[in-house]
């Protein structure tokens, strides 16, 4: 009656309707680019910006927007990292049997679900970066460490004059990415059965023994298919930080659609790349999730 | 009450209440169980047989009241009630085995990681005990591969790797199909020949007739009645427990 | 039923007093530890706030909110920004349920280019961030559909992001009501349409509301990514103050606790919802 029937599909009234209005939608907008705008495209400045010829090792090398994906990339990874240590012991707490440690996983997680990301993330910059980045002496390391230690620094964090940036962007990404992980890891515990606490218990085994060979190992199975779905959360999200001025793939098109004059084409291959990188993820991770799904228990 | 030796019971239970939240699950409880004692608990479903037998190990906390439990008394501490739950093996109605964990190694992880043997003594150990309940070739199988009556079997074998001296059984085939139930009582009188001191909550009465030194009847939160089995299915004194056994003796 | 052995035992009559529990383990103390760690964050936060090297000027934050000029009331920019976002949320929440029931009437339907359509949409939607979807919009569209103002692209643009999630719990709020229902109403002689009316939504749309009042939050999170393309909402009406004042930290912190203000009340709301329509049923 509603979907089942998807297997016999005919063409009705409704798909009259749906294609007459993207044909119209099409239409109206090639008239307004053709006749309206009498927009040029010019998709050749995407190229170049993909790879360069670098003239001393005369070899294609990454250009700025493949640079920005590997970065974008890169601070996804690291979010990702920082926020499943921090998600999963707020996740834990969250369990608690004590109302010290479920409060406080409580405060953190509502506080950052009601927070919008971009004055988190303005005011998290500005106010932290300007506290602890001191402290952590990240200006310090960039300017006394030996070349190898930089490079190495620079391949893990991206340019050192932006490290801070970075940094400050990368934490409180993770620490918006860690509510949202938080409750992954709350429900995946919450849904095991109470039994199984207690027949841990009742072989004499402690609340940390408990959580370890038996909560634990039975929770993972059920939180990493949303976990996967995070990583993707983060690669789209992580293009917040261009705000302040971590130089990711959003940062750069914006920098190389300014400099050519080239909106269109250069925003819409963005979208392109996301799109690319983000479905490939979902698709990948979808058919892991398959092939570790043949093996459970 | 007493068996008369004088020797002191290696479970008390003097006047204990347990309350969830405003609702009084326990009055009253006062009970004593011997070494190599079984009894077996019965009465209808909400008396307060699991909550009974769950504040033995402490699984609910009782308010008031004494429980002691091979010379230990029971309360917040809680290095002792680790200690004692390691002494006290239980059977769950729905097994509660390790979904994650093969047959094997719901046997060992309490050897393991409670007791810190080796995992080479603890398989050992498993072993024997499966052996005992007669299913050593499931050993590398995961419980959702087994019946439900083979799973009950795994989930005894696992409470007597502790080598617990008293084991507490909660309805342990009630939730089992007729055909299996026969193959856990079984294993149960086996261990019940063993000296194994034993509290069980059941309505198969054939069992009871079997293996019980003491009958106990619960309603309501209070221990009815209290018998040999000898007097307790030809005279039982309380008009609840005549009409319970009635019921269930229909069946 | 006699209740002769109700009376014997010693203890029933007596009333219970509780298990000492001991004070360190009490919920009373957790939650005055709770109330120290919060107020150790304020004071630390506070603590190395006055040991910045930065002058704190918060008796100049007053005029931004409202002046009084001639007897005359007049709003500043932070609360006219606050206007604007909530005009935001407001019509946003609008464009959100309507692009969210046609896309999830399309996937309901039987409809191949209806199927193809909304996918194409919630795949695209989802895969690419919102940065870039704004930017879209405001770089691209808004020339190509001659939108002349940027407030109303921002607004589609956060419709369109919102719809999927929209089009989501609509479609899973029609799905949770059983099968049985449909062919209860086809034996009675409904149409289609008509069992919408009268018997799917009726028992669909209380499930749906408390996500759908959680969307409304997400817009008003979300609308501060507008301030990326010139809507002068109240981030980017804190981005300008900062710009003319240099009170960075005061602005931040003030607009940080006006939108959570909002976003809490909201929320609250979302959690009333959802408490008395899971005791209705
Ligand atoms: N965790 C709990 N919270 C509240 N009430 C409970 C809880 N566990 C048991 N009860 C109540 O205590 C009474 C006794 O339960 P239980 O001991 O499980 O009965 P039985 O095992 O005899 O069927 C029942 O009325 C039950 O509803
Ligand atoms: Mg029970």
């Amino acid at each position: 009656m509603v979907k089942q029937k998807s297997a016999k599909l005919t063409i009705g009234v409704l798909d009259v309707i749906v294609l007459t209005s993207v044909v119209a939608l099409v239409g109206f907008i090639a008239y307004r680019v053709n006749f309206v705008l009498i927009y040029k495209w010019d998709w050749s400045v995407i190229p170049t910006y993909l790879f360069r010829w670098d003239e001393k090792t005369a070899s294609l090398v990454p250009n700025l927007l493949i640079k920005g994906m590997i970065a974008t990339i890169r601070v996804a990874i690291w979010a990702m990292l920082v926020s499943s240590i921090l998600g999963v012991i707020l996740g834990i707490a969250r369990t608690s049997d004590r109302l010290l440690p479920r409060l406080v996983s409580w405060a953190y997680v509502e506080f950052i679900r009601n927070i919008p990301p971009v004055p988190f993330l303005f005011l998290f910059y500005f106010f932290i970066s300007s506290q602890i980045m001191p402290i952590l002496g990240i200006d310090e390391f960039v300017y006394s460490a030996s070349p190898q230690k930089l490079a190495v620094a620079e391949f893990m964090f991206g340019p050192a004059n932006l490290m801070t940036n970075f940094l400050s962007g990368m934490i409180s990404l993770s620490m918006m990415s860690a509510a949202y992980i938080a409750e992954i890891v709350r429900s995946g515990i919450q849904v095991i059965p109470k039994g199984q606490r207690e027949a841990g218990q009742t072989i004499g085994l402690s609340p940390f023994a408990i959580m370890r060979y038996i909560i634990l190992p039975q929770a993972i199975q059920r939180v990493v298919p949303p976990l996967a779905g995070q990583f993707i959360t983060l690669i789209k999200d992580s293009s917040l930080i261009a705000l302040i001025s971590v130089q990711e793939l959003s940062f750069l098109a914006m920098e190389i659609a300014i400099s050519e004059q080239r909106f269109f084409e250069v925003w819409i291959f963005t979208g392109f790349m996301y799109f690319t990188v983000c479905y490939s993820c979902a698709k990948a991770f979808g058919w892991l999730e398959r092939r570790m799904g043949a093996h459970r228990y | 009450m007493s068996d008369g030796t004088g020797k002191q019971a290696m479970i008390q239970l003097r006047g204990v209440n347990k309350m969830f939240g405003d609702f009084q699950a326990l009055y009253d409880i006062n009970l004593d169980v011997y070494q190599g004692e079984r009894v077996v608990i019965c009465g209808p479903s909400g008396s307060g047989k699991s909550t009974l037998i769950r504040c033995i190990n402490r699984l609910e906390e009782h308010e008031t009241g004494e429980i002691i439990v091979d010379g230990i008394r029971l309360d917040d501490d809680t290095r002792k009630i680790a200690e004692i739950r390691a002494e006290i093996g239980m059977v769950f109605q729905l097994f509660n085995l390790f979904p994650h964990l093969s047959v094997l190694d719901n046997c060992t992880l309490g050897p393991m990681k409670a007791r810190g043997i080796s995992r080479t003594e603890a398989q050992k150990l498993a072993m024997r005990y499966l052996e005992k309940v007669r299913i050593p070739e499931q050993a590398g199988k995961y419980p959702s591969q087994l019946s439900g009556g083979q799973q009950q079997r795994v989930a005894i074998a696992r409470s007597l790797c502790m080598s617990p001296k008293i084991m507490l059984f909660d309805e342990p085939t009630s939730a089992l199909d007729p055909e299996m139930i026969k193959e856990v009582l079984d294993v149960m009188i086996e261990l019940a020949e063993t000296g194994m001191t034993m509290i069980c909550v059941t309505h198969e009465m054939g069992f009871a007739k079997t293996v019980a030194d003491k009958m106990i009847f619960m309603d309501e939160g209070r221990i009815v009645e209290e018998a040999t089995p000898a007097e307790f299915f030809t005279n039982p004194k309380n008009d609840r427990t005549k009409l319970f056994l009635s019921q269930i003796l229909l069946h | 039923m006699p209740a002769i052995d109700v009376a014997q035992s010693a203890n029933s009559g007596k009333k219970l007093n509780r298990r000492k529990v001991r004070w360190w383990k009490s919920r009373t103390f957790d939650f005055l530890q709770f109330i120290a760690l919060i107020a150790f964050v304020v004071w630390i936060t506070w603590r190395s706030a006055a040991a910045m090297d930065y002058r704190w000027q918060w008796y100049r934050l007053p005029k931004y909110f409202y002046r009084i000029i001639d007897g005359e009331l007049i709003w500043g920019p932070l609360i006219n920004g606050m206007f604007v976002t909530l005009e935001i949320a407001a019509w946003g929440m609008v464009l959100t349920l309507i692009i969210g029931l046609i896309t999830a009437i399309l996937r309901l339907s039987d409809s191949f280019a209806g199927q193809v359509l909304a996918r194409t949409y919630l795949e695209t939607i989802r895969n690419t961030p919102l940065l870039v979807q704004v930017s879209i919009f405001y770089f691209v569209l808004q020339p190509i559909l001659g939108i002349n103002n940027p407030l109303w692209t921002g607004i589609l643009a956060l419709a369109f992001f919102e719809g999927s999630f929209a089009s989501e719990i609509i479609r899973a709020g029609i799905n949770s009501v059983p099968r049985g229902q449909w062919e209860a109403s086809s034996t009675v002689g409904l149409s289609k349409a008509k069992t919408y009316i009268y018997v799917i939504l009726p028992q669909a749309v209380p499930l749906m509301l408390p996500p759908l009042t959680g969307i409304l939050v997400n817009l008003v999170k979300h609308s501060a990514i507008l301030s990326f393309v010139a809507v002068f909402e109240l981030t980017t009406e804190a981005r300008n103050l900062i710009g003319d004042t240099f009170m960075s930290f005061e602005i931040w912190f003030t607009i940080g606790a006006m939108y959570l203000v909002v976003t809490i009340t909201l929320s609250t709301l979302v959690g009333v919802l959802e408490r008395r329509i899971g005791r209705g049923r």
